[in-house]
């Protein structure tokens, strides 16, 4: 056994608890979990079957905690779990698995096979099988401190740009304000305009805010990877911006596993109950919505359509308030087929998206979403997730479907009255 | 009479007709184009120069500009390359140029934001927080309307 | 052993044994599974009403969203047998009978026809699940010979005992002490085979609704 692979098996010990056990003694194979996952549903190829994908750890599972497991074991009747085997489990549990949890929803004796899947994980990377394209996201997050590489001078540049294109001053490592806003790589990189719809939207609502130094971003490249060490690492750096500056909340940005990470596995991994709350971006606007201190403009007239990020409904808890924020700036807005709790994957959560040698099976399964959106028929599409709209462009892109993609957050941002909001440049 | 500060410059965008905003929006690019040197946006540019674009022109150019937008992302986890991130900005500009939108949209402002914002990616590259992209745009814009 | 002998003997050491492993194995399987804990939660709970581990207990007995459209005969086959079983077990008088005997505990039954005509369709039922899993690709790839084993361990206590009260086949002492005999066998592989899902949905369900409870989800 490689020094790898018995890390990786060290790691899986560890990790297997009473659910776990739980979760594989009552599996009876009866092959839902398949009909759930849409890897599965549009490839036809049942080694996507998320419960197989977490064969390895079964038979580790049974060797090392049943006791029928170990007599045979004794006797030289089990087959050892190797370093071939999880290199070969490597596609089954990054590139076809975002981590979506439609398979969790569906079992019927109850298995929670994304907590599984998610656990699973921890051992591939500490035995060195995680995918090179997040491995790399990893060691950025080690020697520069972000997983894509983003400097605080970058933040501060796109900042500044949108100051200028605003009118709106953005704060920066103010002490006491009321919320800290975490943003995603994805954001700063790719949708600088998200960090102005913030700037309009609390100055509207007439709330104190920050964004900070040494903390910015949320993304968390350790969840996709499965690195509990590394997940710490940049949720440590979080909390500790956040209790400097004394914030009642931290905001989570358009990013799906970012929330997941920090809002439900954050106070796990620093092992101790968070000094504050934490909300996803989309709660906070749900939040101001009932309070009256939202306050639009106008509607959007053509046919909208809402793709739910997995990680901020099903396996969030974010639901509802995405549908009265529709509604408030929308005068046609329609529900795709399964909408809500149910809705499928855009395919590239989870790291998924980073992963080149996936993207063909990614587009495959973007069938799903397609035949979604072929139904409902939308003009435009909204969501909520940086990462979600990528994928979704990619996707459509390849389909040839002219329906653009928009983030909800900026959508609202946009109604929100100009006067009332900003003071232009240089007057 | 110059111009001087944004609320100026998005007014006298604004009061151009279509056709003109999108040539204006197409000066503002070529400054960054180097950042993207795709023949799909260059293409998009060139059509946009012209007075006189049929719609069915207009479309194919615009999906091409979509395309090489959607390409130019960079993906969660991947290592960003500013300079190459401006690209992104670069296509996004584009393709406002040669949006097929009714008139009345300002998209020569939409393109002159990302153009800025693809300055700023060269900014963050060489971790530098300044650039004066905005008065290079009022220069273009004022030169544009004296002829 | 003559056919008296031998139903003589799963009634009595058989059944003993049989039991005696069954419960033991329940007993170690349930401890070397629950023994290992989980670690607690700190992240803030999101409480909402309906979104617990009891409530998943019972919920997950009903199909989700667009399932049962995909899938009808796991899940219609899969109830008919489920209730077709617990019939079968619990409310025919014979059976009742003998838990009385072993407890001391007695209930109402139901007429033998309707436990016949309940049998029937549990049979029915079970040769239409095993087809399927024979057939349908998902199920083919997952199954190993424990799936096909513990099929025929649930199968034939209800054959051999339909066919023993319909005095079908061999005579009735033999088909008794057979149908008798493959009840002790189900009993004894149980706890070590996925058909200790008997006991382990509760905490499967259980865990699963509770983890997503704490974030407001109700699963």
């Amino acid at each position: 056994m490689s020094a790898s692979l018995e890390k990786g098996v060290r790691v899986l010990k560890e990790v297997i608890d009473a659910p776990i056990a739980s979760y594989f003694s009552s599996c009876v194979h009866c092959g839902l979990c398949a009909e759930a996952c849409l890897f599965y549903t549009e490839t036809g190829d049942p080694k996507y079957t998320p419960i197989h994908k977490l064969e390895p750890m079964r038979r580790l599972y049974e060797q090392e905690y049943t006791v029928l497991g170990r007599l045979k074991k004794l006797i030289g009747l089990s087959k050892a779990v190797t370093d071939a085997e999880l290199a070969q489990w490597q596609e089954l549990v990054y590139n076809s698995c975002t981590l979506c949890g439609r398979c969790s929803a569906v079992c019927p004796v109850g298995n929670d096979i994304v907590y599984m899947v998610r656990k699973f994980r921890e051992g591939m990377s500490a035995s060195g099988n995680a995918p090179e394209g997040i491995k790399g996201a990893a060691n950025r997050t080690i020697t520069i401190g972000s997983p894509m590489g983003v400097k605080l001078p970058a933040v501060k540049a796109q900042m500044r740009h949108v100051q200028e294109d605003y009118g709106l001053p953005i704060p920066l490592d103010v002490e006491g304000a009321e919320y800290l806003v975490m943003l995603s790589s994805m954001e700063i990189i790719n949708f600088p305009e998200y960090l102005g719809a913030i700037a309009k939207i609390m100055h509207q609502a007439g709330k104190t805010w920050t964004l900070c130094s040494t903390a910015f971003e949320a993304t968390n490249a350790g969840m996709q990877i499965g690195n509990s060490d590394l997940a710490r690492v940049i949720v440590s750096r979080i909390v500790e911006g956040a209790e400097k500056l004394k914030v009642k909340t931290v905001i989570s940005p358009e990013c799906g596993h970012a929330y997941t990470a920090l809002r439900w596995e954050g106070a796990n991994l620093v092992g101790r109950p968070f000094s504050f709350h934490v909300k996803h971006i989309i709660e906070v606007l749900g939040e101001f919505q009932e309070q009256g201190l939202l306050k639009t403009d106008g509607f959007e007239t053509d046919r909208l359509t809402f793709h739910d990020p997995c990680q901020l409904a099903r396996r969030g808890g974010v639901i509802k308030q995405q549908r009265s924020l529709m509604n408030m700036v929308a005068k046609n807005f329609v529900e795709m087929p399964d909408a809500g709790f149910m809705n499928w994957c855009c395919g590239g959560g989870g790291g998924a998206s980073a992963i080149e040698e996936g993207e063909e099976l990614r587009l495959e399964a973007f069938k799903k979403k397609k035949s979604q959106l072929d139904t409902v028929k939308p003009d435009r599409l909204v969501t909520a997730c940086a990462n979600c709209r990528i994928v979704l462009e990619e996707g459509l892109e390849h389909y040839r479907m002219d329906i653009p993609v928009v983030g909800l957050t900026e959508m609202i941002a946009e109604h929100i009255p100009t006067a009332a909001a900003t003071e232009p440049k240089g007057t | 009479m110059a111009t001087t500060n944004d609320k100026e410059f998005r007014e006298k965008l604004a009061a151009l007709s279509i056709s003109q905003q999108r040539q204006v929006a197409a000066l503002f690019v070529q400054r960054v184009f180097a950042f993207s040197n795709d023949v799909r946006i260059k293409a998009a540019l060139d059509m946009a120069m012209r007075a006189d674009i049929s719609d069915a022109e207009l479309a194919v150019v615009s999906q091409a500009a979509n395309a090489a937008r959607v390409e130019s992302y960079t993906q969660c986890g991947k290592e960003t390359d500013w300079n190459t991130q401006a690209g992104l900005f670069v296509a996004k500009a584009a393709v406002s140029c040669v949006a097929p939108v009714a008139e009345g949209k300002n998209l020569a402002w939409d393109a002159a934001m990302q153009v800025r914002v693809a300055r700023t990616c060269e900014a963050a590259s060489g971790d530098v927080t300044d650039h004066k992209e905005a008065e290079a745009q009022y220069a273009i814009l004022d030169d544009f309307l004296s002829k | 052993m003559n056919e008296m002998q031998f139903l003589t003997w799963v009634r009595g050491p058989g059944l003993n044994l049989a039991i005696s492993i069954f419960l033991l194995g329940v007993f170690v399987r349930l401890f070397e599974i629950y023994s290992l804990g989980r670690k607690k939660d700190l992240s803030e709970a999101r409480n909402v009403a309906g979104a617990s581990g009891i409530n998943t207990v019972f919920r997950r007995s009903l199909p989700a969203d667009g399932m049962l459209k995909n899938s009808p005969i796991t899940y219609i086959g899969g109830y008919i047998f489920h209730i077709g079983l617990a019939i079968i077990v619990f409310l025919f008088v014979p059976h009742i009978k003998f838990f009385q005997g072993l407890t001391g505990l007695s209930w109402p039954g139901l007429p033998s026809q309707l436990v016949d005509f309940a049998t029937i369709l549990t049979i029915v039922a079970m040769l239409v699940i095993l087809f399927d899993r024979i057939t349908k690709p998902v199920k083919r790839y997952l199954s190993t010979f424990q799936d096909w084993f513990t099929w025929a361990l649930t199968f034939l206590p209800v054959l051999t005992g339909w066919m023993a009260v319909r005095h079908l086949l061999l005579p009735y002492t033999t088909m008794l002490a057979v149908h008798i005999l493959m009840v002790e066998l189900l009993l004894v592989f149980l706890p070590f085979t996925k058909l200790f899902h008997a006991f382990t949905v509760f905490g499967s369900r259980w865990y699963n609704g509770a983890v997503n409870g704490h974030k407001g989800v109700a699963v």
